[in-house]
């Protein structure tokens, strides 16, 4: 009889661990600022193909439309829920501190990416790019186009935007240090209009006629910039570079009218976020830390609490195509 | 003359920085450059010019950025669905009519105030579309841009409808039994009433031809690069606004002329340009805009405390 019943018991006993250790996996839930904005979910695929390396669940949820608001009542849910770390692209830098803390003090990890809240209200902020970061890549970028020499212009979204004008600061520290060869020579504003962009990047060229180089820091600029450029008749003549989104530009950067296209790989910022969101849940990556060891991607810096993505990517002709966002 | 001195003093300072810029900046004068900066001004006389008549008609629409914006998208979308190009254009002439009568319906069938009306649509459409669309770019067929015209034909057409909408309307408002009404209402409802006008009628109508002439822009700007930007159209309405003031059209109603308005217009997009040109820093832009716009103000305010106001 009771080498009948064996093979019952050790079903059972194998359900019941089982069982046990599917309450045990890690639940990340990770908000984005807007869920169906093609950035997010850019990533969230990062995050996903993180989630299951780690063999944990992932849950991914946030406004339709860009609402603080709503941000708080999701981590309310996610609260009641009992998740074990959150990640989060705050809509609200001080809005939604409240329902941070709440978390920790339920014992929920927390952490930022993408736009950080309150330092005290997350262990960690996974940060995509610095102003330097950002600043010197384009100034690289665009004096690579125009093997360093000529008159370049700037398009930014408006003269009095604060991330504008911290990139701008690292863009002339970097042409004064390392391009002698290159003038800036006019700074125009395009308040975040690609048409506008289109028109203040025609009266440019045909009011400096050297100019060689339009860079664009605000992404509606780029291909708007790109449009007047083909428009002009001058491909190849003034080259356009800039802080843009990949789809936006797909068309330019494949005829050739630009010639690069900066910004952060999103898919590998999900995938960080996951990993740091699953460390810190572990209890495995802590303040004080000076790297994080992130599967795939290897190994990234650490400054204070900030994690950071590092160098910005650069889309090309060459590797627009695989990006959908 | 004395009647016409708002829009003559407009058009004589925007033939003096013409004037500066032939001298200082010769440059500006480049034919292929000028043309493509007056075609993408085009599509805002058309709506300065819808807004002028409301306006004239003592009325105002602060949506039509809003409208411009969902014309542009809604149209971008078909014709991405594969629609024919004239049926986009169409289409966005008719959701533009639509939003116009929508507007139209609330502020003359209900006698609400117009600025309330359009706070409401502006603010609804614009939302709305920031839903829809999560700030994404539509992408256009490459048949749409130019038309499939030339680039030079192209702008050209657009110049040329442009053109016949400011004299087409124009002349409806000099010579039309129908556009003098819009005065008669804009300088006194309820004397043209007795008069045996339909008021209401006109307030509509004057709504409708603004959201028509809003959505005929948005295709006019539609076909001039290959994708649309869900934000295009921002702050079109101030721009439109100022122009019109500018130009010499009473924000009281009752006054005011298209001629007046094109060189308003001018006037305000001749600014930025011409300060590259003159190698002047982007800063000044606004002050600058924002000083001429003051100006406007004070001397239509002065001209109205001398008591000087006439039917146009």
């Amino acid at each position: 009889m009771p080498r009948r019943l064996l093979p019952v018991l050790s079903a059972f006993l194998g359900l019941a661990l089982a069982a046990s250790a599917a309450d045990s996996r890690l639940v990340v839930a990770l908000m984005p600022k807007a869920k169906g904005n093609a950035y997010f979910i850019s990533v969230k695929a990062g995050a996903e193909r993180a989630a299951k390396e780690l063999g944990v669940d992932l849950l991914f949820d946030g406004p339709a439309d860009t609402d603080a608001a709503k941000q708080n009542e999701i981590v309310e849910n996610w609260i009641t829920l009992g998740v074990d770390v959150i990640a989060v692209a705050a809509e609200n830098k001080e809005g939604i501190a409240t329902a941070l803390r709440k978390a920790q003090r339920q014992g929920i990890k927390v952490l930022t990416y993408d736009a950080d809240t309150l330092p005290d209200a997350r262990s960690f902020f996974v940060n995509q790019a610095t102003p330097a970061g950002i600043g010197n890549r384009l100034m690289d970028e665009g004096a690579r186009l125009c093997a360093g020499q000529g008159e370049f212009a700037i398009i930014t979204a408006t003269l009095t935007a604060g991330n504008q004008r911290e990139w701008m600061k690292y863009i002339q520290a970097r042409l004064a240090e390392k391009y002698p060869g290159m003038k800036l020579v006019a700074v125009r504003p395009c308040d975040d209009l690609k048409d506008r962009a289109q028109s203040e990047a025609t009266a440019l060229m045909s009011a400096y006629p050297n100019l060689k180089l339009i860079m664009a820091i605000c992404s509606p600029a780029v291909p708007g910039a790109a449009e007047a450029v083909k428009q002009a008749g001058k491909v190849g003549q003034v080259k356009v570079t800039g802080l843009g989104l990949p789809n936006e530009n797909q068309r330019y950067v494949k005829e050739g009218v630009t010639g690069a296209v900066i910004l952060w790989n999103t898919d590998h910022l999900g995938y960080l976020t996951a990993y740091a969101a699953v460390a810190v849940a572990r209890d495995e990556l802590k303040p004080g830390a000076k790297t994080f060891h992130a599967g795939a991607l290897g190994d990234f810096q650490v400054v204070g609490d900030n994690i950071l993505l590092g160098q910005p990517f650069v889309f090309t002709k060459e590797n627009i195509d695989q990006f959908n966002f | 003359m004395r009647r016409h001195a708002r829009e003559l003093g407009v058009t004589a300072v925007l033939l003096a920085i013409l004037a500066t810029l032939a001298l200082v900046a010769p440059a500006f004068y480049q034919t292929a450059p000028l043309r493509s900066l007056l075609a993408r001004e085009a599509p805002t006389l058309v709506v300065a010019c819808g807004m002028a008549l409301v306006i004239i008609g003592r009325q105002i629409d602060i949506s039509v950025g809003s409208q411009f914006s969902v014309c542009s998208v809604a149209a971008g979308l078909l014709a991405a669905a594969g629609w024919p190009t004239a049926l986009a254009v169409a289409a966005a002439v008719a959701i533009g009519a639509l939003w116009g009568a929508i507007n139209g319906a609330l502020v003359a069938g209900l006698g609400l105030p117009s600025i309330v009306v359009t706070l409401a649509t502006m603010v609804t459409l614009r939302q709305g579309l920031n839903l829809a669309r999560q700030g994404e770019f539509v992408n256009l067929p490459d048949q749409v841009q130019w038309l499939g015209l030339s680039q030079t034909a192209g702008q050209t057409l657009i110049l040329l409808v442009a053109g016949a909408v400011l004299v087409g309307l124009a002349w409806a408002l000099r010579s039309l039994a129908a556009g003098r009404h819009i005065y008669a209402v804009g300088s006194d409802a309820e004397a043209a009433r007795l008069a045996g006008l339909r008021p209401r009628r006109v307030t509509f109508a004057v709504f409708l031809l603004l959201g028509a002439l809003t959505g005929l822009a948005a295709a006019m700007n539609l076909i001039q690069s290959p994708q649309v930007q869900p934000l295009v159209g921002s702050g079109l309405e101030l721009k439109v606004i100022a122009a019109v003031v500018i130009g010499g059209v009473a924000i009281s109603g009752g006054r005011g002329q298209l001629w007046g308005v094109l060189a308003g217009l001018l006037l305000l997009a001749v600014i930025s340009p011409a300060l590259t040109h003159l190698r002047i820093e982007a800063y000044w832009e606004k002050a600058i805009q924002g000083a001429i716009i003051l100006l406007a103000v004070v001397t239509e305010g002065l001209r109205r405390r001398a008591g000087g106001k006439g039917a146009g």
